[in-house]
């Protein structure tokens, strides 16, 4: 084995990571805070990656200034969605098992909006720095894998904050430990819930743009998506946001150095198969731990 | 709650005239379309209530019967090829067909059914890609072009018909196992595990068999009836018979109907089979999609436990 070709696979491993944690963080979140299993998540992200296409296609924005658009039309919608069709489930007995019927709902309805509006053909996300490259020594970073790279560890980080330093944050946090003792002390469960969803959905966006950036996509791919989700989730431990970019960095790699060494076609095979193995060895996660 | 439901005397009345008259359907010289379609209702009224057995008394909510249906149409295929039998005699192949899904869920229920709840509908979702994802992968399966099937050297009116016949017998078999299900200890023993598993296993209930048997008779029905939609298409691909769509509406039709009883998925797979046979007839087949989206959510929100029991409560309202 070649060592260059090693690192080099390594690296595009831990960017092409970076994105997965960042798409994953929301949904371990709406999983471990609200016991809501959002499969609609990565279907919002994709949303994120066609505004990102269609505003670079009108204005030529750049896929990372065009978050200040789609994160807030993002944020606002998943508040909707949360208000009008999660709240009245949210009583029910088995909430985890009805939310993700009732999200696969609303992903179905999503991806045919997109089937509709922009049509099946794949997309690529073509910026002016996307064939340029930054050499250093015998490595290769491709520009747009490096803004993914830096815009998902940003995002994740300040997730990573927001839920430590700031109130809002650690009323999430509350509620998702002891939900009806942070009521007592005065945490509004319902609004918390709302906004903790609304960021989820609105970082999920931000992680569509960062794999718009790595793949190309269509409105069907949020289903592919959605596997690597489940994966990113499961490895990190549900709820938990450290460990939820850990698995994303290490599922990462795993993707870059078997992209690296073994045909295409069997490398979602290896992922899907590693996802069932890690669910029966250990299906709380490799790391325990809080949000 | 535990509650046996015994078929009622007008039920047995009603059934036999009822299965008749489907039988002599073909023979009546409508348009094939009538035969497809209810050939159609047929395949999901035996997916739904098959699925019933594991997701609906047992609750655990399998994400990934479609692996089990695709399962059923390429060993049929296979048989198919690799046999070279007349297409007439391997209507029987559907029989190994499903025993083939029974077996490989027998192997995957044992370590998967330890798993509960939302780990268990991930890991069955998984399970259903890793099988598709494989069968892409080997080329003796014809990979991700599929497989042409020979057809049978008759009409098509009257292919349809045979096939049509044998589906209504494995639905009848279904139903059937569905309706001892929901009045047997075995039942009772599923349903127990539903309520909880814990008080069921010091109820001395063993719930790992009764998981696992119940998993895999709910694998075998959907085996066969995958292997007769293989010789209803003549060709096989591995996005249509593993097709996503099929595992999420076979748990549509039986929550919708009402999980846990043996009525209700059958309800189910009549009422949606037509309402999208009808809205892909009328309408574009993203705006299809989009209002059975909408079903889903209003499934959920509406009629958590199915129409029947949405019905039974909407008229002791008004009654009161």
């Amino acid at each position: 084995m070649n060592a260059v070709l090693v690192l080099q696979s390594l690296i595009s491993g831990i960017m092409m990571g970076s994105v997965y944690a960042l798409l994953g963080v929301g949904f371990s979140l709406t999983w471990g805070v609200m016991k809501v299993i959002h499969i609609s998540h990565a279907a919002f992200g994709l949303m994120g990656s066609f505004l990102a296409y269609t505003l670079l296609k009108w204005w030529g924005l750049d896929p990372i200034l065009s978050l200040v658009i789609s994160v807030p039309l993002l944020f606002v919608a998943a508040c909707l969605v949360y208000r009008f069709l999660i709240t009245p489930i949210t009583q029910a007995k088995e909430v985890i098992v009805s939310s993700m019927i009732l999200t696969f709902g609303i992903a179905i309805i999503l991806e045919n909006l997109m089937l509709l509006i922009w049509s099946p053909d794949p997309r690529l996300l073509t910026t002016a720095y996307t064939s340029k490259v930054l050499i250093l020594g015998p490595l290769y970073f491709q520009y747009p894998r490096l803004a993914g790279f830096l815009m998902s560890a940003v995002g994740v980080l300040v997730i990573h904050f927001f839920l430590k330093k700031t109130l809002t944050g650690k009323a999430v946090r509350a509620a998702w430990q002891q939900s009806d003792a942070a009521q007592l002390y005065g945490v509004n469960l319902k609004r918390i819930s709302m906004v903790t969803f609304g960021l989820a959905v609105a970082s999920a966006g931000a992680g569509g743009v960062g794999m718009a950036f790595l793949y190309s996509f269509d409105p069907h791919t949020h289903n592919l998506w959605l596997i690597y989700l489940f994966l990113v989730v499961i490895v990190g431990g549900v709820g938990n946001v450290i460990g939820t970019a850990l698995a994303g960095l290490i599922i990462g790699v795993i993707t870059g150095l078997s992209l690296a060494f073994l045909p295409y076609q069997w490398v979602n095979l290896l992922t899907f198969g590693l996802l069932m193995i890690i669910l029966l060895i250990r299906p709380h996660g490799l790391f325990r731990g809080e949000v | 709650m535990v509650q046996t439901q015994t078929p009622s005397r007008s039920f047995v009345l009603i059934a036999p005239i009822l299965l008749l008259g489907l039988a002599i359907f073909p023979w009546l010289g409508l348009p094939v379309y009538f035969i497809s379609l209810l050939f159609t209702v047929f395949l999901y009224v035996t997916l739904a209530s098959s699925w019933n057995l594991i997701g609906g008394f047992a609750g655990y909510l399998s994400f990934g019967h479609v692996a089990f249906f695709g399962i059923g149409a390429y060993v049929t295929a296979l048989m198919m090829k690799g046999l070279k039998l007349s297409p007439l005699w391997t209507i029987l192949s559907s029989i190994p067909a499903g025993g083939m899904a029974a077996l490989i869920a027998f192997i995957v229920g044992y370590p998967c059914l330890r798993l509960r709840g939302p780990y268990f509908a991930v890991i069955t979702f998984c399970f259903a890609f890793v099988v598709e994802l494989g069968v892409k992968n080997l080329d003796i399966l014809g990979g991700p072009e599929g497989l042409w099937l020979k057809s049978m050297d008759l009409p098509i009116h009257v292919i349809r018909a045979i096939l049509f016949e044998v589906m209504l017998v494995i639905m009848v078999f279904a139903i059937s196992l569905s309706i001892w299900t929901s009045r047997s200890k075995f039942g009772a023993g599923l349903r127990a595990i539903k309520e909880d598993e814990e008080v069921a296993q010091t109820m001395a209930i063993n719930a790992p068999k009764l998981k696992i048997q119940a998993f895999a008779l709910s694998a075998f029905f959907p085996g066969m009836a995958g292997g007769m939609y293989a010789y209803y298409l003549t060709y096989i691909h591995p996005d249509i018979v593993f097709d996503v769509m099929i595992s999420i509406l076979i748990v549509l039709m039986a929550l919708f109907g009402g999980g846990g009883t043996w009525l209700g998925p059958i309800i189910g797979a009549v009422v949606l089979t037509l309402v999208n046979e009808g809205l892909s007839t009328f309408v574009k087949a993203e705006f299809a999609r989009i209002i059975y989206g909408c079903l889903f959510i209003g499934v959920i929100i509406f009629m958590p436990n199915g129409i029947m029991e949405f019905l039974k409560k909407g008229g002791a309202k008004q009654a009161s």
